[in-house]
């Protein structure tokens, strides 16, 4: 029954441009039809795996491999990327990027076109993937008509042609609201399931993978396997935390309350696991006292009334009003494509309300410019590369100080002091192209803050970045919030965030505010979740199974993780 | 930036539009053949005609076309205007000599009949070639403009830069809009009408070195897309967009062989055989 | 022979064919939404800087057809018509200033001297001469006829308007272009020295 249809042994590979080998010693198999998911933290090796498997690596990336690796029975070193990609599909993280058809049956229908099929062949191949991933509706949109969600289900029909036998998928979640990420989880168990295929799925939201089953987790450290096997033994085990993996929010919730986790209790899985060894521990935990976090908050300093806005025709914003007090940390959470970035725009006077007004400070900003604007509220895009303009950290940083005509003296100070906040003082004189993604992003905050703006909003600050980036940036964000009291805007899918680093949600869904409220509350309001695409977060699900209310349950939760939190700094410094 | 392509990404439901990408492609390159080689009236009027019936069969959105139709046209007669006043005598030569003052401002600036009929047959030369261009540029997409190019027998990888550009440029669009929108929050002065053109020019430097590393940073992940899915694996590719030929593909084939043929003719007889050049003018 | 033919042509592997349709696409966007008007015909474009990215990375053949089918594109997404003259005299301009791997300015991996931006600004000028001061003149009177003269003198002042663009803007985007691309390799942290 079990045929093997990847076999590593004793592989490793060293990239051309590297001095050292990247992968060492992987032996590892994995059987015809299985569903795998490999964990690890950023730069240990997966997505390079994954690449040896589908051959990039090397007839793209040049590279030596030592050992051997056999997919369906090939000698990769002696195949080619065609002969692989008959084989294997791959996925990509980059919805944007892998969707190289001006259509979207041109997309589905791009590996059929490259095999020289005629016309008359692919046309029912074609309509039968889009059939599967449910997009038949939509053969004739342009990618830009299209979420991310739905880019991603088209690039899942077009690797599903013909005979190939693995898919794997290098992270398909980031760029996904809550719901779609979900659906994208299902769609893939279901594919797994009815095509009978072997899965490989690359992803940092473990949570939310373990949504539907998976047979084996792999956990890869410094390119090496440091845990091949059950899901449930793993999650019992300290091997995530070690590795710095992000762990799901119940078994969290689990181990703070003190529960003993064996990996014999069906821990993947949140709905059917028995949960009462652990009642007594978890409702004990659940009465424990602790301080109420209290956010410190200042007076009102903007607020929205009544602003309605559209590029075209249709309105994009309508009748939105809540306010910002000084000092908060507030999240924007919704639907892919529910105006949320537009919002921010708005906020920052790059597009006006057609109807309503902003007020900052008690004072309309009509008649403020958008540089004026610009030095109380600082906007990061997503993308740092979009915004960095100069090739030395320092220069970038005081680009806008510049460009006010300052005096050279404050200028030095202000500069100083925001690459002080940022931790990049030391590195002030680097090229902006010997830095990572994560410190470009701080080039970008710091060179928003020398201009001291009460506001900062971000835009998706998280996305497609590992656990331990994500926390560092989260962590500096929080610093910077604590210490200078300045305001934070997120702007986010991430649920994990909003809870662990935001006060209140505004919710949005279609152009409107549907919710405004503290995240707890959001998160446990069905009505809310189901109109903006949220999703209930494993705690929810947790609560209701202990019979709990979930509202007090995350709440209560979320001050303890704030509380473990503050004590690990404090026993850090 | 998408609704700002004058092309269409989708094809439209008209006759022309639902033609295959090879039929058009190939009337395209014959018909500019044809405007190319011909400094004739009799051949480029019926032209004209046509170029008006096949716009006005596209239904376009005339208050976009006509802005184009204005600029070029005046600018055409600008151009016209010049050579007129570089040289009053330029009919002479085309139209075998002649030299028939209409009427004259002074010695230097006349206007004869040869130089009117020469520089009207060069505008409307100029404007069809336009309408020739606008009719395709409306009727094709550029999926079927690669099938099209194909079926000529561009090699593949080159009717690919074709789509993939197309596919990518509201993408560079997007990115340009964000560029531009950090910069303004950051203080820089983007309006044209408050900053001098050398600062301008300073600004395009500042847009445009992260446009272009956003721009080229894509490339990796787009090939490897594409490798992944098999590209380059054959010495032949079909197209998902290249629907079977209608029988006003066939109806065109035979109009656009007979032009072509035509075509042959007429330059080896009038551009290359004659050794005295001379166009066609009814009033010598 | 075998390696100047292999750097004029370029690698033609699918990372060569989308960097081309990149380099044209934005091409195509930069000639008809990042351009301010000259003459009568032209307009100052930023946009002859793409094939000068496209030549350091892959060569001039690359650059050549970056930016013929980058003209193409201008002409199907603006509504100006084709003008086959001038994209040739653009394809030909672009192959000259394409031609940086020869004698050494490689942009993506940081290698751009004065001594190139000297050989640059040389190739730009004699590149303007031929492509706009010879082949498209005679290509725009061999296919519509007009007084050679003033058709000179509209590509003459195209081509100065492209020499000014590639050389004054030009010369700083290579240079900040390189420094992003060259990886120092000894870098030190600086603490700040305690007074
Ligand atoms: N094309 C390449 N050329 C040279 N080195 C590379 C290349 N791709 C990856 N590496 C190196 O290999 C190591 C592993 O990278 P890889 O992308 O496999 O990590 P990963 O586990 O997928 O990380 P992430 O979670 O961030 O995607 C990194 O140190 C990286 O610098
Ligand atoms: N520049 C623009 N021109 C026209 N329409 C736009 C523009 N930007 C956004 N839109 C449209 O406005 C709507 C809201 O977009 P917005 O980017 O604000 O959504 P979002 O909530 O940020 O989504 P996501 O979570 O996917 O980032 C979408 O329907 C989008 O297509
Ligand atoms: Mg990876
Ligand atoms: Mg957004």
């Amino acid at each position: 029954m079990s045929t093997p249809i990847v076999e590593f042994k004793n592989f490793g590979f060293k990239y051309k441009s590297q001095t050292s080998a990247t992968l060492h010693d992987i032996n590892l198999t994995i059987n015809k039809g299985e569903k795998v998911l490999i964990l690890g933290p950023s730069g240990s090796g997966k997505s390079t795996l994954a690449n040896c498997i589908n051959g990039l690596n090397p007839f793209s990336y040049d590279g030596v491999i030592t050992g051997s690796c056999k997919i369906a029975g090939m000698e990769t070193k002696n195949a080619s990327i065609f002969a692989l990609s008959k084989v294997v599909g791959t996925v990509l993280q980059d919805s944007d990027a892998q969707f190289v058809g001006l259509s979207v049956g041109e997309d589905i229908a791009f590996a059929l076109e490259n095999q020289s099929m005629p016309r008359e062949e692919m046309l029912p191949k074609v309509e039968r993937a889009a059939g599967i991933v449910g997009m038949t509706d939509f053969m004739m949109h342009v990618p830009y008509d299209l979420s991310g969600g739905q880019k991603q289900k088209v690039a899942l029909a077009g690797v599903l042609h013909g005979d190939v036998d693995i898919l794997i998928f290098d992270e398909p979640l980031a760029s996904l609201d809550p719901r779609m990420g979900m659906t994208a989880v299902e769609l893939i168990d279901r594919i797994h399931k009815e095509q009978n295929k072997t899965v490989l799925i690359i992803e940092h939201r473990l949570e939310d993978v373990l949504h539907c089953h998976v047979d084996r987790i792999i956990l890869m450290n410094e390119g090496r396997i440091v845990y091949d096997g059950v899901p449930d033994k793993l999650l019992a085990s300290d091997l995530l935390t070690r590795y710095g993996i992000r762990e799901p929010l119940y078994i969290m919730a689990m181990k703070y309350a003190g529960c003993e986790l064996f990996p014999n209790q069906n821990l993947s899985d949140i709905q059917h696991m028995d949960i009462s060894p652990f009642e007594e521990k978890l409702k004990k935990q659940h009465m424990v006292d602790i301080e109420k976090h209290v956010p410190k908050i200042g007076e009102e300093i903007l607020k929205v009334e009544n602003v309605t806005f559209a590029y075209g025709k249709n309105p994009v914003l309508k009748d939105i009003s809540f306010t910002i007090r000084r000092g908060e940390k507030v999240a924007f959470v919704g639907k892919n494509g529910a105006g949320k970035s537009t919002m921010a725009k708005l906020i920052c006077g790059i597009v006006r309300p057609r109807e309503g007004r902003v007020l900052m400070n008690g004072s309309d900003y009509m008649n403020l410019s958008i540089k004026e604007i610009g030095e109380r509220i600082g906007y990061v895009m997503q993308n740092p590369n979009q915004m960095l303009v100069k090739d030395i950290i320092k220069d970038e940083v005081e680009l806008a100080m510049l460009l006010r005509g300052k005096s050279r003296k404050e200028i030095d100070e202000a500069v100083k002091e925001a690459l002080k906040m940022c931790g990049l003082y030391p590195m002030r004189n680097w090229p902006i192209s010997a830095v990572s993604y994560g410190q470009k992003k701080r080039v970008t905050i710091a060179s928003i803050l020398v201009l001291q703006p009460e506001i900062i909003i971000l835009d998706e600050p998280t996305a497609g970045q590992d656990f331990r980036h994500y926390t560092e940036i989260m962590e500096f964000l929080d610093e910077l919030n604590r210490e200078y009291g300045i305001t934070i805007v997120f702007i986010t899918h991430d649920m994990h965030l909003a809870i662990q680093y935001t006060d209140r949600a505004v919710v949005f869904s279609e152009g409107e505010v549907v919710a405004d409220d503290s995240v707890f509350k959001v998160l446990s309001n069905d009505q809310v979740i189901e109109r903006a695409n949220l999703k209930q977060t494993s705690l929810y699900t947790l609560a209701m199974r202990l019979g709990l209310d979930p509202e007090a349950y995350i709440e209560h939760f979320i001050n303890y993780e704030r509380m473990m939190r503050a004590h690990g700094k404090q026993a850090a410094d | 930036m998408e609704n700002r392509l004058l092309i269409n990404l989708i094809p439209g439901e008209t006759f022309l539009h639902k033609l295959t990408g090879k039929t058009k492609v190939r009337t395209f390159i014959i018909l500019l053949v044809f405007i190319i080689m011909s400094f004739d009236m009799r051949l480029i009027l019926p032209l004209f005609i046509l170029g008006i019936i096949g716009l006005r069969s596209l239904e376009p959105n005339w208050k976009t076309i006509k802005y184009f139709f204005i600029v070029i046209g005046a600018v055409n007669l600008l151009n016209i205007v010049l050579f007129w006043l570089a040289d009053p005598d330029i009919g002479a030569y085309w139209c075998g000599g002649g030299h028939t003052v209409l009427f004259s401002l002074s010695g230097r600036f006349y206007l004869t009949a040869e130089t009117l009929w020469y520089l009207s047959v060069r505008y409307i030369k100029m404007i069809t070639s336009f309408m020739v261009s606008l009719v395709f540029i409306l009727s094709i997409t550029p999926s079927e403009m690669a099938a099209g190019l194909y079926s000529i027998k561009v090699p593949y990888k080159i009717c690919t830069i074709f789509s993939i550009a197309f596919r990518y440029i509201p993408d560079i669009g997007r990115d340009f809009n964000n560029i531009k929108v950090s910069l303004q929050t950051r203080g820089v002065e983007l309006d044209p009408k408050k900053v001098s053109l050398k600062s301008r020019l300073k600004q395009n430097v500042l847009i445009l070195v992260p446009l272009i590393i956003t721009s080229f940073d894509r490339v990796g992940n787009i090939s490897n897309a594409m490798d992944l899915r098999g590209y380059g694996r054959g010495k032949t590719r079909t197209y998902y967009s290249e629907h079977e030929e209608l029988k006003a593909d066939k109806v065109f084939k035979v109009i656009y062989t007979i032009l072509l043929l035509f075509c042959v003719y007429w330059i080896i007889t009038q551009n290359i055989m004659p050794q005295t050049f001379k166009m066609w003018y009814p009033f010598a | 022979m075998k390696k100047v033919l292999k750097t004029l042509l370029g690698v033609w592997n699918t990372k060569t064919v989308v960097a081309i349709a990149i380099g044209a696409a934005l091409f195509g966007v930069l000639m008809n939404f990042g351009g301010i008007p000259v003459f009568t015909n032209t307009r100052l474009t930023t946009a002859m800087i793409v094939p000068v990215i496209v030549g350091s990375m892959f060569g001039p053949v690359p650059a050549f057809i970056t930016c013929f089918v980058g003209n193409t594109i201008a002409d199907l997404i603006g509504g100006w018509g084709f003008w086959f003259d001038w994209s040739v005299g653009n394809g030909v301009l672009g192959f000259i200033i394409g031609l940086l791997p020869f004698y050494g300015a490689k942009i993506n991996e940081g290698i751009f001297k004065p001594v190139h931006a000297v050989i640059y600004a040389i190739t730009c000028v004699v590149g303007n001469a031929i492509a706009f001061g010879v082949i498209t003149p005679l290509l725009t009177v061999a296919f519509y006829g007009g007084e050679l003269t003033i058709t000179f003198l509209q590509a003459f002042a195209g081509g100065l308007a492209n020499t000014a663009v590639l050389v004054i803007i030009g010369i700083p985007i290579l240079y900040a272009l390189a420094r992003r691309s060259a990886r120092s390799t000894n870098l030190v942290m600086e603490e700040e020295k305690v007074e």
